[in-house]
């Protein structure tokens, strides 16, 4: 019957008081399940960058750890948002037009000028965060759900794309977001530094704040952050405009790493914004996941394919085995019974008494924990 | 309350539809036109836009302008979606189809029903194997075995190397690379340590080989298929004081970086060659020949000269044309991946580098006949034909020869 | 925000009948069909010919099928992504092994139900029993599937034998589409399951899985099914396509993705599960393919098609929502 995204977690959901309670467990300084999770994904990420020496000499280096670091950096950004809207029920497929967006505004406005830069950079990250608001009122007023709402927005602003650049956008790589991957502050690229405050910001923003708290009330249950006198429709509205911002942090950053701007740059990271979350173990119903394992997922993601490249299969093959060890990766660290599970008896216990029936957070709705 | 909905809906509706009629009626009333369709399988990049730019400005320089009723539809990847728009081609009476196929077998059944209606069907640049439409491109030049050759040369015979290709499980991909791979395989000391896919994209073509190189730094060469300038930049983020040759196609970028003196002194050196999007233009011009029963063509399959610009014969243009043997443009002009090869003296004088930008004709200009003469394309199984056998010759190399054995 | 729990109240008390035909998704979309067929007939002219009637049935059948396959696995309340990888690897198998004839046809046709049947059951098997989430473990086997369509075969090509080609594309007897005919056949199909213990099930668990297993259905048994019944409409999927495109393509069903999930929402199927239902998809699966013929007969062109699309998909969706919340305000 419904077919609206807020209500379609209505039924059943759990009392206001235990989703706080699992949020307050998440907040604090204790390692659950999460956490082991996370620290999990990272520590596959150092063993097979460290076990890759044996394929290749140019494996297991410092060097190469930097690189991953690098290329993964727009998954990232992009994954930020894409986890917020996730967190909160939802799906973001515009994130990959929305980064074009980002990265053809900034081809355009930034050019070789450096006051450009600050009010540039604002400007756009107001314009793609409008765009996200927009799938966050689609999905909230329209009660159109999220996967159409952002698919259209997706396919429309492409039509205009096409339409306002005939295909090619014009424009110059700003010299200093290029320096921003070629130049080093303190024996590290400039970008990576970004990228650890970026990461530093989000995450006290996901699990240390006020507003965090509230994204994940409103993901395990929105009626029951509703009765509980939540802004529910403002908070996801909210999940989607930051959503589209870092689209279009993320777009920038790419003409910055690539000099230049096409119509589909952005296209070839929606998929894997979607899987780094996923993989980091955020459930795709909302109410689960933090930034870091996102992080964490997005960087198994990118090591696991610059080393199965260095394999020398065919392609073919290639592609088997990326899939076949993301399938391993998914059952290993999954939180109920995988590595972090393992990890934490104690949380277990005490777990299984407070989800009914030893099930996951929604345990009327889960496509895998149920 | 829901008959309120609908009636509103469809009093909308058949409001819609009446305009629509109206307005399909006027168009019908001045016909004599050839009603030609153009059907980009995908819009999006730099090469595609130029191409379908040159067929828009061609189908506006005099005298097409007045002989010519030209609609463009972009379908996306997705071959059903362009079988459909083929279909509705068909039944619209169209008198020709000028297309980028996205598939070089999946569209034959369509294309076969179309030829019977009377549709004459041109396809540049990829290629199909149904014999009854006319394949126009460069494919089988021999990209692929002139680069290889030239990247070996510039090597003198031995190296490591990285292989960019496009897409994989595309025809045109599987053909450079089979091309490259017969010149390759004669040199024991060529070893390729690396085949990854830049999608035919620079942004992925850099990022790829960023990840080759942190796996193989002792790299002394690349073959590139498009995407080469993102190759090139990612080979110059990694910080390496000492280049090496690299072969690619015909970006703006790649092509003014190989007479860059500061690269040069570094060892970089190459290639660039590969697909024009000149050959659109090419591929409209002779439809319009048989159209207008200008040409009595007996061959299905023509051949594109293939480009060719070794680093020493790089030339900026100080204008907006190739004259006098220049081949690239100032790098204020055009974008980076521009790609070069927009036009061709001979076969296409009508056209500059606005008109690939623009899409509008260049000012003054009137169609020019082609030669008599069209350079027929050899049969190859998979590209331009179902079954059928490959010359011997086939990946016989036609713009560099073997400097070292 | 209280609509939403009415509704919910009203659900259970409502008026079945009314809520049937006006909240139904499959009505919906399909009077929406109706009137932009009507407005394609208006301005293509002929369409009510035998041919173009094929034509239009043959485009149509392959995603419709995915959407019906995709459709079962999103009643239980999952994604199931893996679509484009089967579609493209029975593809290049129907395209490489199979030979001529009514026997090899038959070979095929099982060869792809099989393909469709084994992934689902990975698919089945990991979200119900291993505990993933499905988008996730979907995605893995899609990858997987994709890489496997490239080793069968690295670029397009080989050949759906004409027999296949023929016989599943022109009209049968020379009267009636042989791919509605097939889309009646599964549309049958699908009302036998639904009255089936397994179709109550499949809703039962999309709605309240606790409750439903608290009531005694076996959640995850009827999980591994609808996997598994996907996959086989996957695999149906891919052979409709080959015969449709008479070749083999690795990267044939990556289309699929995005338009299977459209189809669904547009034919009016919850993407939380538990309502809704495969013959609604396959109607919306229709109305995409019909759209792209209308607006190219409507002479809108180039990038204001993508445009359309996208307002016209929003439009579908939310002509829906509004029937089915009339629907609910009816019966209450």
């Amino acid at each position: 019957m419904t077919k609206t995204s807020p209500s379609e977690h209505a039924t059943a959901a759990p009392v206001p008081e235990a989703s706080a309670k699992a949020t307050a467990a998440r907040s604090g300084f204790r390692i659950g399940p999460e956490g082991w999770t996370t620290l999990a994904l990272f520590g596959l990420t150092v063993f097979m960058i460290l076990a890759s020496r044996l394929i290749s000499s140019g494996f297991g280096s410092w060097q190469q750890a930097q690189a991953i670091l690098l290329l993964s950096s727009f998954t990232i950004v992009l994954g930020f948002g894409q986890g917020l809207v996730i967190l909160i029920g939802g799906l973001d497929l515009s994130v990959g037009v929305v980064m074009t967006l980002g990265g053809i505004l900034a081809y355009r406005w930034i050019g070789t000028s450096l006051v450009a830069l600050f009010w540039a950079i604002p400007c756009i990250l107001l314009v793609t965060g409008c765009v996200g608001a927009i799938n966050g009122l689609g999905a909230t007023l329209l009660r159109l759900p999220p996967f159409i709402m952002t698919l259209a927005t997706s396919l429309i602003i492409y039509g205009v794309f096409l339409g306002f650049t005939g295909g090619q956008p014009r424009g110059v790589a700003s010299p200093a977001l290029t320096s921003a991957y070629t130049s080093t502050f303190a024996g590290l690229p400039v970008i990576l530094w970004l990228l650890l405050i970026f990461i530093i910001l989000a995450t006290l923003v996901q699990s240390h704040s006020s507003f965090g708290r509230r994204l994940y009330a409103v993901g395990t249950s929105p009626m029951a952050a509703y009765i509980a006198g939540l802004p529910v429709r403002l908070l996801i509205v909210a999940a989607y405009a930051i959503s589209g911002a870092t689209s279009g942090l993320a777009g920038i950053l790419l003409v910055g790493y690539a000099t230049g701007a096409t119509l589909t740059m952005g296209q070839s990271y929606l998929l894997p914004s979607v899987a780094a979350v996923v993989v980091g173990g955020a459930s795709i119903l909302g109410g689960r996941g933090t930034y870091l394992a996102t992080v964490g997922g997005a960087l198994l993601l990118t090591t696991l394919s610059t080393i199965i490249e260095a394999l020398g299969l065919a392609e073919g093959w290639r592609t088997v085995i990326y899939g076949l060890v993301i399938m391993l990766a998914l059952l290993a660290l999954r939180e109920n019974m995988g590595i972090g599970w393992a990890l934490t008896p104690k949380f277990r216990n005490t777990a299984s008494r407070s989800r009914p029936g030893g099930a996951g957070h929604k345990p009327n709705k889960t496509g895998g924990n149920g | 309350m829901i008959g309120q909905y609908l009636k509103r809906g469809l009093l909308a509706f058949s409001a819609a539809a009446a305009l629509f009629m109206a307005a399909h009626g006027e168009s019908k009333a001045q016909d004599k036109k050839f009603k030609i369709y153009l059907s980009l399988s995908y819009s999006g990049n730099d090469w595609q836009t130029e191409a379908a730019n040159i067929v828009k400005a061609l189908a506006a320089t005099p005298p097409y302008d007045k002989l010519v009723d030209l609609r463009e539809v972009i379908s996306g990847t997705d071959v059903q979606a362009q079988i459909s728009a083929y279909e509705s081609m068909i039944a619209d009476k169209a008198d020709g189809v000028i297309s980028f196929p996205v598939s070089p077998t999946a569209l034959n059944r369509t294309i076969r029903k179309g030829c019977k209606a009377g549709v004459l069907f041109f396809m540049y640049d990829a290629t199909v194997t149904e014999p009854c439409a006319y394949n126009v491109s460069y494919i089988t030049s021999g990209f692929g075995e002139n680069t290889a050759q030239a990247l070996v040369n510039m090597l003198g015979g031995k190296g490591i190397i990285f292989e960019n290709r496009g897409v994989p499980g595309n025809s045109v991909d599987k053909r450079h690379v089979l091309g490259a791979e017969a010149i390759f395989k004669k040199y024991p000391n060529i070893h390729i340590v690396a085949t990854y896919y830049g999608m035919w994209s620079a942004q992925t073509s850099q990022q790829e080989t960023a990840k080759a190189l942190i796996a193989h730094p002792e790299v002394t060469g690349i073959w590139s298929e498009y995407g080469e300038e993102g190759v090139l930049k990612a080979v110059l983020a990694s910080k390496r004081s000492e280049l090496f040759p690299i072969t690619g196609e015909d970006s703006n970028a790649f092509r003014l970086a190989l007479i860059d003196p500061a690269l040069k002194a570094r060892g970089f050196t190459g290639a660039s060659s590969g697909s024009p999007p000149a050959t659109a233009g090419y591929a409209f011009k002779i439809m319009m020949e048989v159209l207008t029963k200008k040409r009595n063509l007996a061959i299905h399959n023509i051949e594109y000269p293939l480009p060719w610009v070794p680093a020493d014969k790089v030339k900026v243009c100080p204008g907006d044309e190739f004259e006098n043997g220049c081949n690239v443009f100032p790098k204020d002009k055009v974008t980076d991946s521009f790609t070069t090869e927009v036009f061709e003296p001979v076969l296409l004088p009508e056209l500059t580098m606005k008109t690939a930008l623009t899409g509008l004709p260049k000012p003054g200009a009137t169609i020019q006949p082609l030669p008599a003469a069209l350079h027929p394309a050899p049969l190859e199984p998979g590209i331009n034909c179902g079954h059928c056998e490959p010359p011997a010759d086939l990946y016989k190399l036609t713009k560099v020869q073997p400097a070292v054995h | 925000m209280s609509a939403f729990v009415s509704r919910k109240v009203s659900d259970q008390t409502a008026d079945r009948s009314i809520r049937l035909w006006l909240g139904n998704g499959a009505l919906v979309v399909s009077i929406l069909y109706v009137l932009l067929f009507a407005f394609y007939a208006a301005a293509q002219g002929d369409v009510f010919g035998l041919q173009p009637m094929n034509d239009l049935a043959n485009d149509t059948l392959p995603l419709a099928l995915a959407a019906a396959g995709g459709t079962v696995v999103m009643l239980t309340g999952g994604f199931d992504l893996s679509v484009a990888g089967v579609i493209s690897l029975v593809n290049v198998c129907i395209a490489t092994q199979i030979g001529d004839g009514p026997l090899n046809a038959l070979w095929g046709l099982l060869l792809a139900i099989l393909i469709g049947l084994a992934v689902g059951m990975v698919n089945g098997a990991l979200v119900a029993f291993g505990k993933l989430q499905s988008i996730a473990s979907t995605l893995a086997t899609m990858i997987v599937c994709s890489g496997l369509a490239i080793v069968v075969l690295d670029a397009p090509g080989g050949n759906v034998s004409d027999f296949i080609a023929d016989n599943a594309t022109d009209p049968i007897l020379g009267v009636f589409p042989a791919a509605g005919a097939i889309a009646l056949v599964i549309v049958l199909l699908w009302l036998v399951v639904r009255s089936t213990a397994f179709g109550v099930a499949i809703y039962a668990v999309g709605a309240d899985e606790t409750a439903a297993s608290l009531a005694g259905v076996p959640v995850l048994r009827t999980k591994f099914l609808a996997y598994s019944l996907g996959g086989i409409c996957y695999g149906l999927a891919g052979f409709m396509l080959s015969a449709v495109t008479a070749t083999g393509s690795p990267s044939a069903g990556t289309p699929f993705l995005l338009l299977m999930f459209a189809a669904i929402a547009i034919g009016g199927t919850s993407f939380a599960g538990g309502y809704g239902g495969p013959i609604g998809s396959m109607v919306g699966a229709a109305l995409l393919v019909l759209l792209q013929k209308a607006l190219f007969s409507a002479g809108v062109s180039s990038f204001y098609t993508v445009i359309f699309q996208g307002a016209i998909m929003i439009l579908a969706v939310l002509v829906g929502g509004i029937s089915a919340s009339i629907a609910a305000g009816r019966s209450r």
